[in-house]
């Protein structure tokens, strides 16, 4: 058996001269989370609807759970589309209990299956009302579920977190590691950077069909800059002409609630560290991280508009 | 076949179990007891009164009088049943049966016998008479005698105004008619009530002798089993093709499909729903057939059917359902919503209607070269092979094999062109696909 979840080799998809995704060379190993991050139009929605065999690649091969095809084996996959919907017309536990059925889940103990997972989301009590009568977290909510109804061995969410608000954000959080936890191999597309950042083990960015960055997060994340401190002030108040006259900074800026002191060429970082702590008292203090969006704006940025020539790293700093 | 099996169940009980289907299935034959005993009452203008002035010229001198003596007795109830039974006895046209429905109070104006015509004409568009003036009438000189070397009758000349309406002719032209007759038996020293006693022969019912025995004769049977069953097909294709339309373009809508394509293919998705729809149409067929059969059971009439045509029936379904019903539903995989599905469905709803329109001449010569030609060609053949079975000159066997050969060749065509068009189509959102894009689909997919 492959140790690959999903193995995509040289995989191209064209769409009227436009193509989508250009040879794209993917491994995701079983039980792994990955994160597919990319701006829109990047390719993202296409190479998932080929993982799903929803479109057949024109070029490259696709295996997914080992075998050649989705097709073959999508009683194991869960999906949860980008552009997604219920019968508006159907109850909420008959419209999962098809869903379930269509994935080959016998219809034995289907019920009380589907009504405990529906309490699970917290949404005890709509089982019996239409589609059309929930709210759109609510909807959502359904959605996803249908997704995991079967327990998948592969869980492919496109854009899963897009409308939701932050408890439901936090909902689905734990419904995705709990699928991890359980043995599920997990894939999802997002634009969202810190869910990707804290949930994922791994993150593949794709960039006008090309993949630009497949690597771990741990490894993403670990450069730091030496010419750039995070700063936080112990009171929350400083003051900035102060930090400003030492001789070290070159400039000094608030963000989100913490500083960003940029230092001049040739500094050494930990003797700016001690002239800053000499000014100001601070509450924490280190040299600047990359975070996830700090990489995405800088591969997929305006600055960088011939990005993704090639298909590898060669852009992802 | 399993999840063929799924999608077909939930797309027969989601229409099924529902008022929609229930008012959809009650509305047909509720408009056909409508039409039946309603619609005349409705249509049929039985208070309608011709009333005004009619200006008569006779040159004869003999069949002003004639017309005074007609117009008035046309007032008279008694003078009405006696037309009728004539006219039952084959004395009178339709279009007298028709003027009958109509009361006529004329108001004759008398001209002399060497009026200017062209002058008279002028009369009738004078304008806002105190009474409308309907008609000129200008009889022939050689109407109720020949002239001198002839043997043969004239009539009258008519004048009208502009937009008269067709029974104020047709009630003037039975008004003449009688008083020109009288003229001439008169003349002729003829006994009118006489005669038409002689000529009256009223009309027979026969007695239809069959295997199973003898019993009246349905007038009318051999139009209205065809267009029965030829009815009951396109109402069951129709029914089922539109129910697969509605919700393929509602799955593409709501953004259910890629939920559904993450669990069966397109050709699944395709196979069940039409599955689940053959159901639903077969259902609705099957009660209307049943309903048609406890009729004509209830009236001693189910002799006359020829239990084979139900077969036929099923035969000719299959066939025009996945021709058709195929083609809606990769029109529906194609259109982005119902608007758009409905003008892509133009070509296919004019070849639908073409059975409609052709059905009268087909079913009055079954064998007609129009009707051997429509019984030939896709998608409309099962349509007219049907009517023609049913019809009283069923055609030859050969026909029937060929055009079932023909229908199923046509059937697996549809049914590939529409799973290409399905493919591609179902998860294609935007600006609506012309039939050039479809052709490229069916090239592509």
């Amino acid at each position: 058996m492959s140790n690959s979840a999903i193995e995509l080799s040289a995989v191209t998809k064209t769409f009227a001269g436009l193509t989508a995704v250009d040879k794209l060379d993917l491994q995701i190993p079983r039980g792994a989370l990955y994160g597919f991050i990319g701006p829109n139009g990047a390719g993202k929605t296409t190479t998932i609807r080929m993982i799903m065999s929803i479109l057949l690649p024109d070029a490259g091969n696709l295996r997914v759970l080992g075998l050649p095809s989705a097709l073959e084996a999508k009683d194991r996959i869960g999906y949860l589309p980008e552009e997604r919907g219920l019968y508006r017309k159907m109850k909420v536990a008959p419209y999962l209990m098809f869903i379930a059925k269509l994935k080959g889940v016998s219809e034995r103990g289907l019920k009380e299956r589907v009504y405990a997972a529906i309490e699970r989301i917290g949404l005890k009590g709509v089982e019996n009302k239409r589609c059309e009568e929930l709210s759109k977290g609510m909807s959502q909510k359904i959605q996803i579920l249908a997704a995991i109804i079967h327990e998948p061995a592969l869980l492919i969410l496109d854009e899963p977190f897009s409308g939701l608000d932050p408890v439901s954000t936090r909902l689905l959080k734990d419904l995705i590691l709990a699928e991890h936890r359980r043995g599920a191999t997990v894939l999802f597309s997002t634009h969202v950077m810190p869910q990707a950042e804290e949930i994922c083990d791994h993150v593949v960015m794709i960039h006008r069909g090309h993949k630009v960055l497949d690597d771990p997060v741990r490894t993403i994340l670990r450069p730091h800059d030496s010419r750039a401190l995070t700063f936080e002030p112990l009171d929350g108040q400083i003051d900035l002409g102060a930090l400003h006259a030492l001789p070290e900074v070159e400039r000094c800026i608030a963000v989100n609630g913490h500083y960003e002191i940029g230092l001049r060429d040739g500094v050494s970082a930990s003797a700016a560290m001690r002239s800053v702590l000499g000014v100001v008292p601070a509450a924490r203090i280190e040299l600047k991280r990359r975070s996830l969006e700090d990489v995405f704006v800088s591969i997929a940025g305006p600055d960088r508009g011939s990005a993704g020539g090639a298909n590898g790293k060669a852009v992802a700093a | 076949m399993s999840k063929v099996w799924q999608i077909a169940v939930r797309e027969f009980v989601a229409t099924v179990f529902t008022k929609g289907f229930l008012i959809g299935l009650l509305i047909v034959p509720l408009i056909g007891v409508v039409l039946v005993t309603i619609g005349p009452r409705l249509f049929g203008d039985r208070n309608r009164t011709v009333e005004g002035e009619i200006a008569v010229i006779d040159p004869t001198g003999v069949v002003l009088p004639q017309v005074r003596s007609v117009i008035s007795a046309r007032r008279s109830p008694v003078a009405v049943t006696e037309l009728i039974e004539r006219a039952r006895a084959g004395d009178a046209s339709d279009m007298v049966l028709n003027a009958l429905g109509a009361a006529t109070r004329l108001t004759l104006v008398e001209r002399p016998a060497g009026a200017d015509v062209e002058q008279e004409k002028l009369w009738l568009n004078e304008p806002m008479p105190a009474a409308p003036h309907l008609a000129l009438i200008v009889v022939h000189a050689n109407a109720v005698e020949p002239t001198l070397g002839s043997s043969n009758l004239g009539s009258y000349d008519l004048y009208v105004p502009p937009r008269l309406d067709n029974r104020v002719e047709i009630a003037v032209q039975g008004v003449m008619r009688e008083a020109i007759i009288d003229a001439r038996t008169d003349v002729r020293d003829l006994n009118r009530t006489e005669l038409s006693l002689i000529m009256s022969v009223p009309r027979v019912r026969s007695t239809t002798v069959g295997a199973d025995g003898e019993r009246n004769t349905v007038f009318g049977l051999n139009i209205v089993i065809p267009a029965a069953f030829m009815g009951l097909l396109i109402m069951g294709v129709m029914f089922a093709g539109q129910g697969m339309l509605t919700t393929t373009v509602e799955e593409k809508s709501n953004r259910v499909i890629e939920v559904l394509l993450s669990a069966v293919s397109p050709m699944q998705l395709m196979g069940g729903k039409l599955l689940g729809h053959m159901g639903i149409s077969l259902l609705a067929m099957s009660l209307y057939l049943g309903f048609g059969l406890v009729a004509l059971t209830t009236f001693s009439l189910f002799g006359l059917l020829d239990v084979k045509l139900i077969l036929y029936l099923m035969i000719f379904y299959l066939i025009a359902f996945f021709t058709i019903g195929s083609l809606m539903m990769a029109i529906g995989s194609a259109a982005n919503e119902m608007r758009e599905a409905q003008q892509l469905m133009m070509p296919l709803m004019l070849a639908m209607m073409l059975p409609w329109m052709l059905w009268w001449p087909m079913v009055q010569n079954p064998n007609s070269t129009l009707a051997v030609a429509v019984s030939f060609v896709p998608p409309i053949n099962s349509f007219g092979m049907l009517l023609r079975l049913a019809s009283a000159e069923p055609p030859p066997a050969w026909q029937v094999w060929l055009s079932i050969g023909i229908g199923v060749a046509g059937a697996f065509a549809a049914l590939w062109v529409a799973a290409k068009v399905f493919r591609v189509g179902i998860l294609m959102f935007g600006k609506a696909p012309d039939m050039k894009t479809l052709v490229a689909w069916v090239r592509a997919a």
